[in-house]
């Protein structure tokens, strides 16, 4: 198959903001992608949530458009649209037909520029019941909905920002003020804290003059305070365990470990790992849990990569009923184990590779996922080109490596378990998955 | 000049790039089965879809779910490649493959470098042709299936869905039970039952095999080995009266409100509605943008009205789920606790506003400019255009349907919308389901009266496991 090849180009307005354009007239389609610097790890205790209640402040309007209006001016435009905040970022993106590309650019820069002209606490508080309803939505009233939460209490320290979830605490939800949404703004939401991709059917020059005109005059801050040292010891150091009593019907183990940084060698031969284990009915976890031992519902294995100290990679087994959750327990660790101590055989990396390879020209075929990608290294890994060089870098990666990373990092001593297990009381909690607007 | 004239001045839109929906070939096998192709140059992947008209839906009721276990059980060893065997030949020629049912069809797809596409279709036919169906792993399956009906009734959103269908529909409407079965139907679904099954399925003359990607319908017919003879024809058909359907009936002819009790739930799960329409309603696209305006842009009026304004939700949406029968019609929300009663009165006000008074030409243009515009963005990828294809197929739709589908939406007018609002939705026989704390909220929903009331205390499955009957 063919490599990808996505060109682009990558320059800075004179105030900092970072542009990739990136051109490709297969469909009349283009993808407008900004990716801001701040995630909840820039939160401080005390004003957890405040980066995800702050990208729905983000579509109550700026100057020249009113609440709820970049909605309608982008579906009306034949478009789709949406924000996302997360442990180490904020995004906001729109897919417009091509000749709606200006629309979106001004829309993106009436927000980066004139926000704070229509903030209001009517606004604000709106948002904040929003989004406490998202909380209760997508974690407080679903099953086993904290996992993520608590395994991100147990991989990093309390004082860690990595350490409390993205959608933040209720109380913290409610002490937001106006004043503090107008120093978050202030502070992060300034253009060489962000950068802008331009994907899709697209004249370069044109959509150059457009950004430069619309985002050009916006002012820089130059005091964005840097975060802390974020680093940890690459293990935790002894296993961490919860068990959790909620209204589930079925036990549900989850495991955490602490891995390397996004654009790690390691954390790539970790991610064609958790293919190996569980990427499907052909994987060792779901063949020797599901398929012939018949002692789980289901299984998974997945990375989370992020920059700031570690990665997480994360796993999950439903134990059947009747079925001794601790077996299950161990026959998962066991697998992960046996990772670290023998190679994987020669077939099963040939069709990891094989199916990475298919996942990966199949995301890259669309606009928006390419417009998310070149961001994405642009923010975390200051390297757009990586989009260019990921699958490579995937199918590089040799029985050996796989083993090294996995004796490093799927280890005991790295290792968090939480264990929800059926309860007639429900204990409530908050996580911090991926939280859009 | 400053950034405040710059910003102040909204952009216009350019001139559109003009588009088509890709144009596709039809050929017709001698065993009556179809071969749809369509050409999207510059895509490095393929798309197929092996389609049967024949899903959940055309099953007898004492067999239901046995064609979604069929379905997920054919990846489970075939006559030539026992076990795992199948998927991972598949792995390694980095095909994903899928195989699904749902109410209208039967679906086995797979997407692959377009070099590979002879050997991945041959599996795709070893697949669908060839299960054997083995007894321990369709027994497994089976355990799996109400494992999962477990799960149903604990998670919140998905318990509400079910009960939502099951109190829609009449007894003996097929869509009014769980399209995977429930825990009368699976312990029935033995290896000769999906073989009953499987059978009904081997029926070319209800098949079409769609592909879509960077290759020619020779490529295509080359690839499953027809007759170099059969020459594609470009495709023209009108609707296919032989579609058959499966009778429906509304199980509800008068207000009602159905209460499932949750102690201490946080938020009460809502779907309101009732018995909707069939794809092949004459309305299709007065009801597109009707549903539009009510409950699918972001900004439609049920979403400014309780999330927007009020603050009660995360989001809140409504529309029709059109199926070769009636699917249902549904409002679909989790609200916080003591926003319940008032949700439910927003809902019903706007139900009842776009019923009795003319949406805004404002709104009419919202929603007419939002489908005809998002039009291309829906169909990027060979896998959205293969998809959409295979609909028109199971629907027994005109092969024109989606080239006409921009046209046919801006003519609908506001007289349309109004018309298919007072047609389509019912204030009298709306069925209110909620999942939720009852007794938090149970004296002022009596109070409202919105429809005869009936409280469900059921068990969850974790009280049942202390009770003993799940060994845990």
């Amino acid at each position: 198959m063919t490599a990808p090849n996505v060109r682009f180009s990558d320059e800075r307005l004179a105030n900092g903001l970072r542009l990739i354009i990136s051109e490709d007239h297969l469909a009349p389609v283009v993808a407008v992608n900004v990716w801001y610097n701040v995630g909840s790890k820039h939160e401080v205790p005390g004003k957890t949530g405040f980066a995800h209640l702050f990208e729905h402040v983000m579509f109550q309007g700026s100057k020249h458009v009113a609440k709820a209006e970049h909605m309608s001016l982008v579906q009306g435009a034949g478009g789709t649209m949406n924000g996302t905040t997360w442990l180490d970022r904020t995004n906001y993106f729109e897919t417009m037909p091509s000749h709606q590309l200006e629309l979106a650019l001004w829309l993106e820069a009436d927000r980066m520029g004139t926000l704070l002209d229509a903030l209001n606490q009517e606004n604000l508080d709106n948002q904040r019941s929003v989004v406490k309803n998202e909380k209760r939505s997508s974690y407080d009233n679903r099953p086993y909905g904290a996992w993520f939460h608590k395994l991100q209490e147990h991989l990093f320290p309390p004082d860690h920002p990595y350490h409390h979830s993205t959608i933040g605490s209720m109380e913290d939800l409610d002490a937001a003020s106006l004043e503090d949404v107008a120093a978050f703004f202030r502070t992060y939401y300034a253009p060489n804290n962000a950068v802008l991709s331009v994907v899709g059917d697209v004249d370069p020059a044109q959509a150059r003059a457009w950004v430069e005109r619309y985002f050009g005059q916006i002012p820089a801050n130059r005091a964005i305070p840097p975060l802390g040292d974020m680093s940890l010891p690459p293990v935790i150091g002894s296993e961490s365990r919860e068990l959790v009593e909620d209204r589930v019907p079925l036990t549900r183990h989850f495991f955490g470990f602490r891995a390397p940084r996004m654009g790690d060698r390691r954390f790539d031969a970790l991610e064609v790992a958790a293919q190996i284990l569980a990427g499907g009915k052909g994987s060792r976890l779901h063949r020797r849990l599901v398929r012939d031992e018949h002692i789980a519902q289901d299984v998974g294995f997945f990375s989370l990569g992020l920059i700031g100290g570690a990665s997480i990679m994360a796993g999950q087994v439903t134990v059947i009923p009747g079925v001794d959750p601790a077996l299950v327990e161990r026959v998962f660790e066991e697998e992960l184990e046996r990772l670290g101590r023998e190679p994987v055989t020669d077939d099963e990396l040939a069709r990891a590779r094989a199916l990475i390879e298919t996942y990966e020209l199949e995301a890259l075929q669309r606009v928006d996922e390419r417009a998310d990608r070149l961001s994405m290294y642009a923010t975390l890994l200051d390297d757009p080109g990586m989009i260019n060089r990921q699958l490579d870098r995937y199918l590089s990666v040799t029985a050996a490596d796989i083993q090294a990373a996995a004796a490093e990092v799927l280890r005991p001593d790295n290792r968090a378990v939480v264990t929800y297990e059926p309860a007639d009381d429900t204990t409530t909690g908050d996580a911090g998955e991926e939280t859009a607007a | 000049m400053t950034l405040e004239e710059i910003l102040s001045v909204r952009p216009e839109p350019g001139q559109p790039r003009t588009y088509t929906f890709p144009s596709f070939t039809r050929t017709v096998l001698p065993s009556g089965m179809q071969v749809l192709v369509v050409q999207i140059p510059g895509r490095p992947l393929v798309s197929a879809n092996l389609i049967v008209r024949r899903g959940a839906s055309d099953e007898p009721a004492d067999l239901a779910g046995a064609t979604v276990l069929m379905a997920r059980a054919m990846t489970e060893g075939t006559e030539r490649y026992p076990g795992v065997e199948l998927i991972e030949a598949a792995e390694r020629l980095g095909a994903t493959l899928g195989v699904d049912a749902n109410w209208d069809g039967f679906v086995a797809s797979v997407d692959v470098a377009a070099s590979r596409l002879p050997a991945a279709l041959a599996l795709l036919a070893e697949l669908v042709e060839h299960p054997t169906f083995p007894e321990a792993d369709v027994a497994r399956l089976r355990e799996e299936r109400l494992n999962d009906l477990l799960q149903v009734k604990a998670d919140p959103r998905r318990r509400v869905d079910q009960a939502f269908t099951s109190t829609i529909y009449a007894a003996g409407s097929p869509y009014g039970r769980p399209a995977a079965g429930d825990e009368q139907t699976v312990p029935g679904l033995t290896p000769d039952a999906l073989r009953r099954v499987h059978r009904t399925i081997q029926d070319p003359s209800r098949t079409a095999l769609v592909v879509g990607g960077d290759i020619t319908a020779a490529d295509v017919l080359r690839a499953i080995g027809a007759s170099v003879d059969l020459v594609p024809t470009p495709a023209n058909l009108p609707a296919d009266p032989s579609v058959g359907a499966p009778t429906v009936a509304s199980g509800v002819d008068h207000p009602i409100v159905r209460f499932y009790h949750r102690p201490g739930a946080v938020q009460t799960e809502l779907r309101i509605g009732h018995v909707g329409l069939p794809r092949r309603t004459p309305d299709f696209y007065a009801v597109q943008v009707m549903g539009a305006i009510l409950g699918g842009l972001f900004n439609s009026r049920l979403q400014m009205n309780l999330r927007e304004d009020k603050g009660y939700t995360y989001g809140i949406g409504a529309g029709f789920d059109m199926r070769r029968a009636a699917g249902p019609f549904s409002v679909r929300t989790a609200v916080q606790t003591p926003a319940t009663v008032p949700s439910i009165s927003e809902t019903l006000s706007e139900l009842r506003r776009i019923r009795e008074t003319e949406v805004t030409p404002a709104e009419l243009a919202a929603a007419r400019d939002y489908l005809i515009g998002v039009f291309p963005l829906r169909f990027e990828t060979p896998g959205a255009v293969v998809g959409a294809l295979g609909g028109l197929y199971v629907q027994g739709l005109p092969d024109d349907e989606l080239t006409r589908y921009r046209a046919a939406v801006d003519a609908v007018s506001v007289a349309d919308v109004h018309k298919a609002a007072r047609d389509h939705i019912h204030i009298d026989r709306l069925a209110i389901v909620a999942v939720g704390d009852f007794d938090t909220v149970g004296a002022d929903l009596e109070a409202a009266g919105f429809g005869e009331l009936e409280v469900i205390r059921e068990e969850l499955p974790t009280e049942i496991a202390e009770g003993g009957e799940v060994d845990e």
